[in-house]
């Protein structure tokens, strides 16, 4: 398989792509796929900051830190277009900068979408705001075709039902795969097409079925699995994440099947169906109860709240859902660290040392 | 007779306990950890041999724990100092219930169970405040010892508060309280004050159970622990040498693995 | 029950805590001030606003039971909770209170000893304490029957009012207000209208009473009227000298904010407006010798504002503007009794903090020419990430487009812990120096 950089430019020479910057966390894929644009999604690019500080305070995360970044550096020069959805301050006050005072000269569109508790009024708009986005990018991008949308949308459960599959198989320890390839894979999704990243999950599948290894399992819960060397630290303990509750995997990937004809509608009810979420205001009972369940299923016995530093979202969360969690018995472990950087000594030792606990 | 070695290669000291098999100690050193932690293993290794009397090959097994645990070659096994210091305190004071441990370069508050065990524990951020780092830190602004704070502190009648969380603000802080002619003993006690306070929110994030055991090297500091028995309101174990409470409890795991071998 | 504790709390209201208050102000020792010579005479309206807040806080304690409590976020459309009687109690309100008396951090840490993270807002965390330990400098909060937020000034509001609601276990109503990017569209409107609409049954559920549209009118035009006359309080500092200063309106803006469609906060900003009127006639400035004017940027350094005044007076410098205060004055003039809902979602969703950084620094710009701004102190603030990202750049487009100098102060709101003196004086001075140069 090709390399990220190597993938996308040939999806634009070879395959007349546009290439859309998507930033966290939640958005319409399925549109963007059938526009015929690859939405490349900026989550943790491996630089190095150097320009970013001086447009973000010390109190900024670096997930938003590295997103600017990685568009200062001049390395979005190939992109036709970015997109942020509606995920928190830090992203929408990024997407102002970007837009309106960098003089980045390349359309950015912004994506709303209703916060939770749910009314009848969120589902109108939700269908509204999906519909008000492809209008924008009609303007740049030509008319969209409801047949490729239908398509698309289709494509898209397709690659859910396989996630779901995989995560299933996992939660039941019958996957062989190692933590770090597990997530190696799933995070291909951010900027492979559906037309590649569905045969390289099924073959996946295939390959990795197996008994996983004996340790004890646990969850993790965060924004997205970096510094990638916790996964490798806990593959070497032989603990396996046997489910997580990370928002740049199951809680955006798990979209739950829907049987509307209409593709807007069947989008509509995905996103309402999906799993509990900081980015769209769950309640904490929601995000307990589907920690528990998860927990249970899997027969947990600990979750590792793995935190980007600075993200409020994810933090307000944290007593709650350990207090819920240890009332149960369920032993938790909370650590807050800047992305792409090694896992000090420190962080290592209480990940040991949380493993020590639960065997 | 065999015998049982814990090494507890800390940021600040490293430190050894021989064992004998009627779980007594016979032997502890305890060394600057310096540059080379694998050289102060085998310095304090060598230390504790002289003091319990006896020979290198009679160590039938060895646990290494702290930071430097993997840079000891001879440990059969390595675990990290939160399991160690549990077993540790727990050994020296059964009755205890939270283990306060504040190192060189962390802190950590554990929660201790039956037998050792431990039940929860939290550490310290990345940041400096709270650790035996800080007081060093400052020692040095104050143009004191280390071993000085402690007496230094009981003699002020009064507190500076010293408000900033950060080491770095709070040096400044220090600096700027120093030009201003505030009694050295005034600003230690208020340093102690601000490391307690950062100790405290952890005790209580796990909440406090049974006794109280403090290790670690601050542990000598009796500023720093008679502030924090006022604040928990109730007395802390320190044992003689705090700092080898670590070492003890990886002995008492190659103690474990031996006779699980056998 | 219902019934005296009811009229417990209108004998209170109306009799009780005033005769009370002027009680306990007379046999108060009158402490002699000392004049500082760099300000001039200090505003008698100040007595009223304490008069007046102190009242609020002290009728909560009859409130519980009275009337239904909700806890709001400033930026929530309040109007609509005035319509059912609602004793509206406020967090962000009271978390300035707690800064400016120095108790914030202390509260701060007894979230953080429950596991909140220093990284979140001190506002937040400082409820949270509250909630947790009972403490507070006025006494007690009322518990709350629901909890009212808008995301209009920022998402943590709701992450906050999210863990009050599994606290209290009360119902959480959410005023979802999308972000302006570009525009605000119609889908965008009537989204809003229609979470107002489903907000009714709710409301009347919770506090008992059916929605009353006259009464709703009636507030909406308070508010209204309200709104425009703090907006003609702060314009007055277009005035040379400026009459008050911004450290003053920061005290000022209580009621707009927590009292809004109340005929109190009306009539006081009308008290408030004649003195300063008459100020501005008799040419008496808030300090002796104006010699610089500057606007301020974020939210408060509740602990620090009377010390950064005296720093700033020393040196003739007025704060004759900030586009915190001006945020309560901009745009609930929007205001339309004749259209209440749409009139709601326009005024509430296109507040600064809901607004693209171009409208932010339009706004700025026109602050700066129609108040005389000479320079410009930013804080930034850890706690308010939407005010604050972005802060940067603004401060470069500045100096770039209007060649206005700034300073940054990193600092925060009500948790004085993250305050460095050195640092912040190192800056200071230094701006001090470019501005005389």
């Amino acid at each position: 398989m090709a390399k990220r950089e190597e993938y996308i430019d040939k999806e634009k020479k070879e395959k007349g792509k546009k290439l859309f910057g998507i930033f966290p966390a939640q958005y319409p894929r399925e549109i963007l796929w059938a526009m015929n644009v690859l939405p490349v999604e900026i989550w943790d690019p491996p630089l190095e900051v150097i320009h970013a500080n001086a447009h973000l305070q010390p109190y900024i995360c670096s997930v938003v830190r590295l997103g600017l970044e990685l568009i200062l550096q001049g390395k979005c020069e190939g992109l036709d277009g970015f997109l942020f959805p509606h995920t928190c301050d830090s992203i929408q006050n990024l997407s102002s900068i970007v837009s309106d005072y960098l003089g980045v000269k390349k359309p950015c569109y912004f994506f709303y979408h209703p916060k939770s508790p749910y009314q009848d009024s969120s589902r109108v708009y939700y269908l509204e705001q999906l519909k008000g986005l492809v209008a924008r990018l009609e303007k740049q991008l030509g008319p969209l075709d409801s047949s490729q949308l239908k398509h698309r949308v289709q494509q898209g459960q397709e690659v859910a039902r396989v996630l779901k599959q995989l995560y299933d198989l996992r939660v039941q320890g019958e996957l062989e795969a190692s933590n770090a390839d597990f997530y190696r894979v799933v995070r291909r999704g951010e900027y492979l097409s559906p037309d590649d990243f569905l045969p390289l999950l099924e073959e996946f599948l295939a390959a990795a079925k197996g008994s996983a290894q004996g340790g004890p399992a646990v969850i993790m819960s965060g924004v997205l699995p970096n510094p990638k060397e916790i996964l490798t630290l806990l593959d070497e303990l032989g603990v396996r994440i046997a489910h997580d509750d990370l928002l740049n995997c199951s809680r955006r990937l798990l979209v739950p099947p829907s049987r509307a004809d209409d593709p807007f509608e069947a989008l509509t009810e995905s996103y309402f169906a999906m799993p509990p979420c900081t980015t769209k205001d769950s309640s904490v009972s929601e995000r307990v109860d589907d920690l528990l369940a998860k927990v249970e299923q899997s027969n947990a016995k600990g979750v590792i709240f793995y935190m980007v530093k600075f993200c409020e979202p994810e933090l307000f969360d944290v007593p709650q859902l350990t207090g819920e969690l240890r009332k149960r018995g369920v032993a938790t472990l909370l650590i807050d660290c800047e992305l792409n950087q090694n896992l000090s000594g420190q962080l290592a030792t209480r990940v040991e040392a949380f493993f020590e606990m639960i065997s | 007779m065999k015998y049982f070695l814990g090494i507890d290669v800390g940021a600040l000291s490293t430190n050894a306990v021989i064992l004998d098999v009627r779980r007594e100690i016979v032997g502890y050193s305890i060394v600057q950890t310096g540059a080379n932690s694998t050289e102060a293993a085998e310095e304090t290794l060598e230390k504790a041999l002289v003091m319990a009397n006896i020979d290198r090959a009679k160590i039938t097994s060895t646990v290494a724990t702290g930071y430097g645990r993997i840079s000891v070659p001879f440990a059969e096994k390595k675990v990290t100092e939160i399991s160690c210091h549990a077993l540790g305190a727990y050994y020296l004071y059964p009755d205890t219930g939270t283990v306060i441990d504040i190192g060189g370069q962390d802190s950590k508050v554990i929660r201790v169970g039956d037998g050792g065990k431990v039940l929860d524990f939290t550490m310290n951020d990345k940041c400096a405040a709270g650790t035996g780092r800080f007081l060093e830190v400052m020692a040095a602004k104050l143009r004191v010892s280390l071993d000085e704070l402690g007496d230094l502190s009981l003699q002020a009648s009064q507190e500076v508060q010293i408000s900033s969380v950060c080491t770095v603000f709070a040096e400044s802080e220090v600096v700027s309280l120093v030009a201003q002619n505030h009694p050295t003993e005034e600003i230690i006690r208020g340093l102690h004050r601000s490391i307690v306070n950062r100790i405290w929110s952890m005790v209580k994030m796990l909440g406090i159970r049974g006794a109280v055991t403090m290790s670690g090297g601050v542990a000598k500091n009796r500023g720093v622990v008679s502030l924090l028995e006022e604040r928990l309101e109730q007395p802390i174990h320190v044992h003689t040498e705090p700092q080898i409470v670590g070492a003890l409890g990886a002995a008492l795991l190659a103690l474990r693995l031996a006779q699980t071998a056998t | 029950m219902y019934l005296i504790k009811n009229l417990q709390y209108h004998f209170m209201k109306d009799l009780g805590l005033p005769a009370l208050m002027r009680f306990s102000q007379r046999t108060k020792k009158r402490r002699p001030k000392k004049l500082d010579t760099c300000f001039g005479p200090p505003l008698t309206s100040t007595g009223r606003l304490k008069e007046i807040m102190t009242r609020h806080y002290l009728l909560s304690r009859y409130a519980e039971g009275a009337r239904p409590v909700a806890w709001v976020t400033s930026g929530a459309p309040v109007e609509l909770l005035r319509a059912f009687e609602f004793y509206t109690f406020y967090p962000e309100n009271h978390g300035a209170l707690c800064g400016a008396q120095k108790v914030g951090s202390e509260l701060c840490e007894v979230a953080e000893g429950k596991g909140y993270s220093q990284d979140l807002c001190s506002y937040a965390r400082i409820d949270l304490g509250v909630c947790f330990s009972g403490r507070t400098p006025v006494g007690k909060l009322p518990k709350p029957d629901l909890l009212f937020a808008s995301n209009n000034i920022c998402q943590t509001v709701v992450y906050w009012y999210k863990v009050l609601a599994y606290h209290w276990k009360v119902p959480l109503i959410l005023f979802d207000t999308p972000y302006n990017f570009k525009d605000i569209a119609d889908s965008d409107i009537s989204y809003m209208v229609g979470q107002l609409e489903e907000m009714i049954p709710v409301l009347e559920e919770v506090s008992g009473k059916e929605f009353n549209y006259q009464r709703f009118q009636d507030v909406i035009r308070l508010a209204k009227e309200a709104s425009l006359t703090w907006g003609e309080v702060l314009a007055t500092m277009k005035a040379r000298p400026a009459p008050m200063t911004i450290f003053d309106a920061f005290g000022h803006l209580a009621p707009i904010v927590s009292l809004r469609g109340l005929p109190v906060a009306l009539n006081y900003y009308r008290v408030l407006l004649n003195e300063l009127n008459d100020r501005v006639k008799k040419g008496i400035g808030a300090i002796t010798d104006e010699r610089k004017r500057l606007m301020w940027d974020n939210i408060a350094i509740w602990y620090k504002v009377r010390d950064l005044s005296n720093r700033f007076a020393e040196r003739g410098m007025n704060f004759v503007a900030a586009t915190y205060t001006n945020a309560w004055a901009e745009t609930i003039s929007y205001l339309d009794i004749n259209h209440p809902f749409e009139s709601l979602a326009k005024a509430y969703s296109l507040v600064i903090l809901n607004n693209n950084l171009n409208h932010r620094f339009e706004l700025m710009e026109r602050l700066v020419k129609e108040y005389g701004v000479d320079g410009l102190v930013i804080h930034s603030a850890r706690s308010c990430k939407p005010y604050s990202v972005g802060q940067y750049d603004i401060k470069r487009l500045l100096m770039d487009r209007l060649g206005v100098p700034s300073v940054v102060i990193e600092a925060d709101i009500a948790d004085s812990r993250v305050f460095s003196e050195e640092q912040t004086r190192t800056r200071l001075e230094a701006f001090f120096e470019a501005m005389e140069a």
